[in-house]
């Protein structure tokens, strides 16, 4: 049969030439792949570790006015999502049909189905979201900790507390002022243009604009412009898909090296799409999460509180956004508030 | 290889150029610091961006090529000045003109003509500009170049060994699909890569031509007919394009002769793979396929491979007269690793 059939005997020899990649995961040396984590060769929880009682505290200071400025976007079906992924809510109304209701006070309840995959909308990418080969966060050989339905390491329900102080860095003043904004004609607000590359001078420059100083524990967050698409949906999904500004590697690791906890903007990506070299998948995913430990929210509401920092000339705040304990997950969405 | 004359002459003008701009910018600017890096004014002449020309007879567009140069210089200390020459040689002489008169530092050059590039190359040695050809040599520049025939003898070996494999007991033709008849070497030698890569897996196997004069509905008619004289035979199939190689694909198909075929392409561009979502034809989704692989040009890496080479030139350091694109086939099992999807996140 084999002479007989060729596209069978290109599948067989695809599977010789695969070997055991195929079902079971490639063991990799995660030492030389992956940096220990600053946490302890057992931490699974990664930037997270900083926000101490003293970290929060401090940050609380933050809360001048109690003005809260919304950060993350209405999750609703139709937002801009890829491929083959999909949210569908279903509610579940049944007793509000006349006879449906229950006992003599006649209660009703709704409840909800929400199908979806969960890095979507507005959402945070845990340590079980990146590696490279099976290799993650704290060299862990994820190959061994994977099951059909979750991750037996690195799940989210490992996190701790993420109340701190955020910081907003406007990059369309950045690139305003440097002279150097190239925008998208499908923005209909000022937006750096997909594949514009965020360098570790630029967040500097924002970051001076405010006489903000990072400190250890802050989340940061970059103001792009890009979330106008988003917020266009459905119209401009497909430009919003197709590129991003965002960070370089060298800005990651700069980042990386302030000791924040969390990088977050208004792209679906975080990092420059195309990438510096386009030979790379996603490097700026593997610098942040994998090798550091930092947490990257994606379609964050940005323009909001950036038009609040450019009013009060105060880029800084209170922080509040909570993570599910969703055992064995690799991310969620989450709603994100700026508390003036 | 060493630097060419030419470069070496230029090379030490630049130096003496960026040393007196370097002192003139310490003296002169008290914000500058040593940190800053020199930036660089380089030109790209591409060969063509017309709509629907397609570059070197493979699938990719002018358009491609020329993103890929934005991309690239996104971070590195170029001013980018992008030209078009149309694929006209009166017009890319005069884009070499126009990119004298901006004063640049560095002329890429992607233009086919022999006696245009002769004078381009003469007036940007006058002005003391140094060039990088792309393609297509123009005299005492450095070269960076695809490799035709190399690729050419990929395809080749892949089908050859495939049919070694698979059908050592069978009768196998080879077949060669698609603007045969095209008298330039960017084709003659692909050609000739191919024949040579066959019969060094299948010494007595000579490949037939099958013309279709580049358009891909055509090769689907052609293969058609040539296929329905191949009764009882399997037939190795090398395209000298991804779209032949999808429409041949498709002729496969409608004639049922799926398990008697299998192709290998050229060019490796985007009509033959793309995303996680997309689905396309060379796919890790897909392994089954009988369009084995397509052999990578980069076309749209370009800008990633020269500029590089570029900046080595401004800096004043030698570089090879001519380096070449590192071909490979690209297939089910490595597609992903080479075109990083993003479709996802």
């Amino acid at each position: 049969m084999k002479d007989t059939h060729v596209v069978a005997s290109i599948a067989l020899s695809i599977l010789v030439v695969l070997g055991n990649v195929g079902g079971a995961h490639a063991q990799a040396d995660c030492k030389s792949l992956v940096k220990a984590s600053p946490f302890g060769p057992d931490d699974q929880t990664g930037a997270t570790n900083r926000i101490t009682a003293a970290v929060t505290k401090a940050a609380a200071a933050e809360i001048q006015t109690g003005v809260v400025i919304p950060m993350a976007f209405n999750l609703v079906d139709g937002v801009p999502l890829f491929g083959t992924r999909f949210t569908k809510t279903m509610l579940t109304s049944a007793s509000l049909v006349p006879g449906g209701e229950y006992g003599k006070n006649k209660l009703t309840y709704m409840e909800d189905t929400y199908l979806s995959q969960s890095h979507v909308g507005t959402h945070i990418d845990g340590m079980g979201h990146i590696g490279i080969m099976d290799c993650y966060y704290n060299q862990t050989p994820m190959g061994k900790f994977v099951t059909q339905n979750s991750i037996k390491k690195l799940g989210l329900e490992n996190l701790k507390s993420f109340a701190t102080r955020g910081v907003i860095v406007d990059m369309v003043k950045v690139f305003q002022e440097a002279g150097k904004l190239k925008t998208n004609p499908a923005c209909r607000t000022p937006c750096l243009d997909g594949g514009t590359l965020i360098t570790d001078a630029d967040i500097q420059a924002g970051l001076k604009m405010y006489n903000v100083t990072l400190r250890e524990g802050d989340v940061v967050f970059l103001h792009t412009g890009w979330g106008d698409l988003f917020q266009q949906f459905p119209a401009q999904n497909a430009t919003y898909n197709k590129a991003a500004p965002g960070l370089g590697k060298a800005a990651a690791s700069w980042l990386a090296g302030q000791k924040v906890v969390a990088v977050g903007t208004d792209t679906w990506v975080v990092e420059v799409i195309p990438s510096e070299d386009t030979s790379e998948a996603f490097p700026v995913h593997a610098i942040l999460l994998t090798d550091n430990g930092i947490h990257i929210i994606e379609n964050v509401r940005t323009d909001l509180i950036a038009a609040e920092a450019s009013t009060s000339k105060r880029a800084t705040f209170f922080l509040s956004m909570t993570v599910p304990k969703a055992v064995g997950t690799t991310g969620t969405f989450v709603n994100i508030e700026a508390i003036r | 290889m060493g630097l060419t004359e030419f470069g070496r002459v230029t090379a030490l003008r630049l130096k003496r150029r960026h040393f007196l701009l370097a002192i003139l910018a310490v003296t002169s600017s008290s914000r500058a610091t040593s940190a800053e890096p020199q930036r660089f004014r380089v030109a790209f002449a591409n060969l063509n961006e017309e709509p629907g020309a397609r570059i070197e007879g493979l699938g990719f567009t002018g358009a491609e090529i020329r993103r890929s140069f934005e991309l690239a210089s996104r971070a590195l200390p170029f001013d980018m000045i992008y030209y078009d020459n149309g694929g006209d040689p009166e017009k890319a002489l005069g884009n070499a003109k126009d990119a004298i008169s901006r004063k640049i530092d560095l002329l890429i050059e992607f233009n086919s003509d022999p006696a245009a590039n002769a004078e381009i190359g003469r007036e940007l040695s006058a002005a003391g500009v140094p060039v990088l050809a792309v393609n297509y040599r123009i005299p005492g520049a450095p070269l960076y170049s695809a490799d035709y025939r190399e690729a050419g003898r990929i395809a080749g070996q892949a089908l050859g060994k495939f049919a070694k494999e698979n059908w050592s007991s069978q009768t196998v033709v080879g077949a060669i699909l698609g603007d045969v008849s095209d008298p330039s070497s960017v084709v003659t030698e692909r050609i000739q890569g191919v024949t040579e890569g066959l019969k060094q897996e299948l010494p007595e196997l000579s490949p037939v031509r099958l013309d279709s004069a580049g358009h891909p509905v055509r090769a689907g008619g052609v293969l058609a007919k040539f296929l329905a004289a191949q009764t009882n035979r399997k037939l190795v199939l090398a395209t000298l394009d991804d779209p032949t190689a999808l429409a041949a694909k498709s002729a496969v198909e409608s004639a049922g002769r799926i398990s008697d075929c299998v192709i290998v392409s050229q060019g490796a561009d985007r009509s033959i793979h793309g995303g996680a979502s997309e689905r396309k034809e060379i796919d890790p989704a897909n392994r089954g396929s009988i369009v084995l692989g397509s052999v990578a040009y980069y076309f749209d890496r370009y800008g990633y491979e020269i500029l590089p080479i570029a900046l080595r030139m401004l800096q004043g350091a030698q570089v090879p007269e001519r380096t070449s694109t590192k071909h490979i086939l690209i297939s089910a099992k490595n597609v992903f690793v080479e075109y990083p999807p993003y479709d996802m996140n």
